[in-house]
């Protein structure tokens, strides 16, 4: 085939090239995955002023939770010796790692409607490269904002932890894994709703009980008789629970091993229903 | 590829087959036994309205629907067995620019070629070589969601060509276009074909298609209802008339009177008062004009207006596509 040929701008006689067979026959999967999320992370980069608009709401959460509940620190249901701000802190991440799940849906049913991945489907690319690239590049997002969150609650809150520094790096890391489990289910339920304002007011509407009705920001033990139950059953409880042990250094014991599981079960599922989704929505 | 593929390919002179292709959607028969054959280095219009099953065709042949039933190939290559090596040797432009609108048209066209496994180098070099082509050199560096419309097909076209491939889909290539953009449009769709390119473009515009087509498919409720080049299908349809604008009735009767006597059929609509009656006479040549007009003069009617019309894509379109077949100039006989 006629290899890159020389073009002046009033000629197009060389842009198509006829027939024969073309020097490039496509790549391969890893090669493909690392393409495609160095495009996504270059659209974070692009939308830098979004990304830090994506901080703005936990950190809202953690300015107005942490002087209104403040007073609960005092309280005989919360654990001794911990301040406010502490307990709360991890819970934030958590609540973090859920909103940068939910992003990644709606960022891939951006990509499908604005075409960029009716492009990819032409192309001599697996599907399934598409899916793991968008959650890798929201992965390196994700574990950004968490770090920055954590900066300013140090600095401007005074958050310290008995966990200290190991402590908390572990629960950003636990809750870098629970935000990648759940974008893979959030890109599931987006690939079957296909429909970015349905997805966001499901979403919403379901990330609201979530969060309220768990251990986020207030002792279980505090909770009425109902909600507690309701609390105890959800799976967000655990994954605070275990970030918020993490980091005040108490141990985390069965309740981290659950919510890991938990998480990578939540993935597996919706990385299998995200990209069979994906492969039927032509 | 298999050597076995690669032998068949080079065999091949028909770059775009299909063999009774169906698809359906739930109830809804999408395409209905669809067959077409585009010789290499041609261009094969498909013509048909909305819905009529264009882009599942254009989506079968690009491997992105699985037919239903029947067979494709497309330079060779089956649209099912050899799907991803097929996608490495087509361009496919849609309706909806497919480009992702946060990177720059630079951007764009490097990150094709890269998944395409062109190395950094490479799919530099190509992405600056269509970007020239195309005229999109001064905005390369612009995120591709501020082009204007015709900016952003173009950009998209470009992005179908990355690959040098051997058979480009241009889906409603014009749709939405101003008519400046559309004619460049054309422009360089001609250029391909001058170049040797296969090209299979779906359109709703019957100039679109009789400029740029060696061949047209119409389609309609997932049919293939005619086929064929633009001047037999408009053989297949109409002769060329003789119209003619009367004064009034009388004039109209006469008129009308005095060609049947010249052995020809005539056709008297009734048009408004303000137009006057008008005449439609078929003819089987040019000279026949003469005919009519001394006809006429026999009997002393002078028409008001007077023209030889060639039949247009449009009656054809229309009387194959069974849409409104009764337009205003061959309604009933008087």
């Amino acid at each position: 085939m006629s290899a890159p040929t020389t073009l002046s701008a009033s000629d197009h006689s060389t842009v198509a090239g006829p027939g024969g067979s073309g020097p490039w026959r496509g790549t391969s999967v890893p090669m493909q995955i690392i393409i495609l999320t160095g495009r996504s992370l270059r659209a974070v980069v692009a939308s830098r002023a979004l990304v830090l608009l994506g901080l703005l709401q936990p950190l809202i959460m953690l300015i107005l939770f942490s002087q209104v509940f403040a007073s609960l620190a005092g309280t005989s249901s919360f654990p001794a010796g911990v301040s406010y701000i502490d307990y709360l802190m991890p819970a934030v991440l958590v609540m973090g790692s859920l909103s940068v799940a939910l992003q990644s849906g709606v960022g891939l049913l951006d990509d499908m409607r604005n075409g960029v991945v009716a492009r990819f489907r032409t192309l001599p690319i697996a599907s399934a490269s598409v899916l793991v690239a968008r959650s890798l590049a929201d992965v390196v997002r994700h574990a950004l904002q968490l770090a920055i969150m954590l900066v300013l609650a140090a600095t401007l809150f005074g958050f310290s932890p008995g966990g200290g520094f190991t402590g908390v790096l572990l629960a950003w890391l636990m809750c870098i894994a629970v935000g990648w489990s759940l974008s893979w289910m959030f890109m599931a339920i987006g690939v079957w709703i296909s429909n970015v304002e349905v997805m966001q007011g499901v979403t919403s509407m379901v990330m609201f009980p979530l969060m309220f009705a768990s251990s986020a920001y207030v002792p279980l033990s505090s909770l009425p008789a109902w909600l507690r139950a309701v609390a105890t059953v959800n799976p967000l409880t655990y994954s605070v629970d275990a970030s918020r042990n993490l980091a005040l250094g108490n141990p985390v014991g069965v309740g981290g091993l659950a919510a890991l599981g938990a998480a990578g079960l939540i993935g597996l599922t919706g990385a299998i229903v995200a990209t069979r989704g994906f492969r039927r929505s032509a | 590829m298999s050597d076995s593929a690669q032998r068949k390919e080079a065999a091949v002179s028909l770059f775009v087959e299909a063999e009774g292709i169906t698809k359906t959607f739930g109830k809804v028969r999408a395409l209905d036994d669809v067959s077409l054959q585009v010789p290499r280095g041609t261009v094969c219009g498909l013509l048909g309205h909305n819905g009529a099953g264009k882009t599942t065709l254009v989506n079968v042949l690009t491997t992105l629907v699985t037919p239903t039933s029947g067979h494709a190939s497309v330079a060779g290559l089956d649209v099912q067995r050899d799907a991803v090596t097929l996608r490495s040797r087509i361009g496919l432009t849609g309706q909806f620019a497919s480009v992702d609108e946060q990177l720059s048209g630079f951007r764009n066209l490097i990150l094709i070629a890269r998944l395409l496994g062109a190395s950094t180098k490479e799919a530099k070099e190509r992405a600056d070589e269509l970007l020239t082509a195309f005229g999109l050199r001064e905005a390369a560096a612009r995120p591709a969601k501020t082009y204007s419309g015709g900016m952003r097909r173009r950009l998209d076209l470009a992005a179908s060509l990355v690959g040098h491939p051997d058979v480009i889909f241009l889906d409603e290539p014009t749709t939405g276009l101003d008519p400046a953009a559309r004619i460049a449009m054309w422009e360089i769709v001609e250029q391909l074909v001058r170049d040797g390119s296969t090209v299979l473009l779906t359109t709703q515009m019957l100039d679109e298609a009789d400029r740029l087509a060696d061949k047209i498919v119409v389609l309609a409720q997932g049919k293939v209802i005619a086929a064929g080049t633009s001047a037999s299908l408009k053989a297949q349809v109409g002769k060329r008339t003789v119209t003619l604008t009367l004064a009034d009735k009388p004039d109209a009767e006469r008129a009308a009177d005095a060609v049947r006597r010249a052995g020809m059929d005539p056709r008297v609509s009734g048009v408004d008062e303000l137009a006057g009656l008008a005449l439609t006479v078929p003819v089987e040549k040019s000279t026949d004009l003469v005919r009519v007009v001394r006809a006429l003069d026999d009997v002393a009617v002078e028409p008001v207006e007077l023209a030889l019309v060639d039949p247009r894509l449009d009656d054809v379109y229309l009387a194959l596509s069974g849409g409104p077949a009764d337009s205003p100039t061959d309604t009933e006989r008087h």
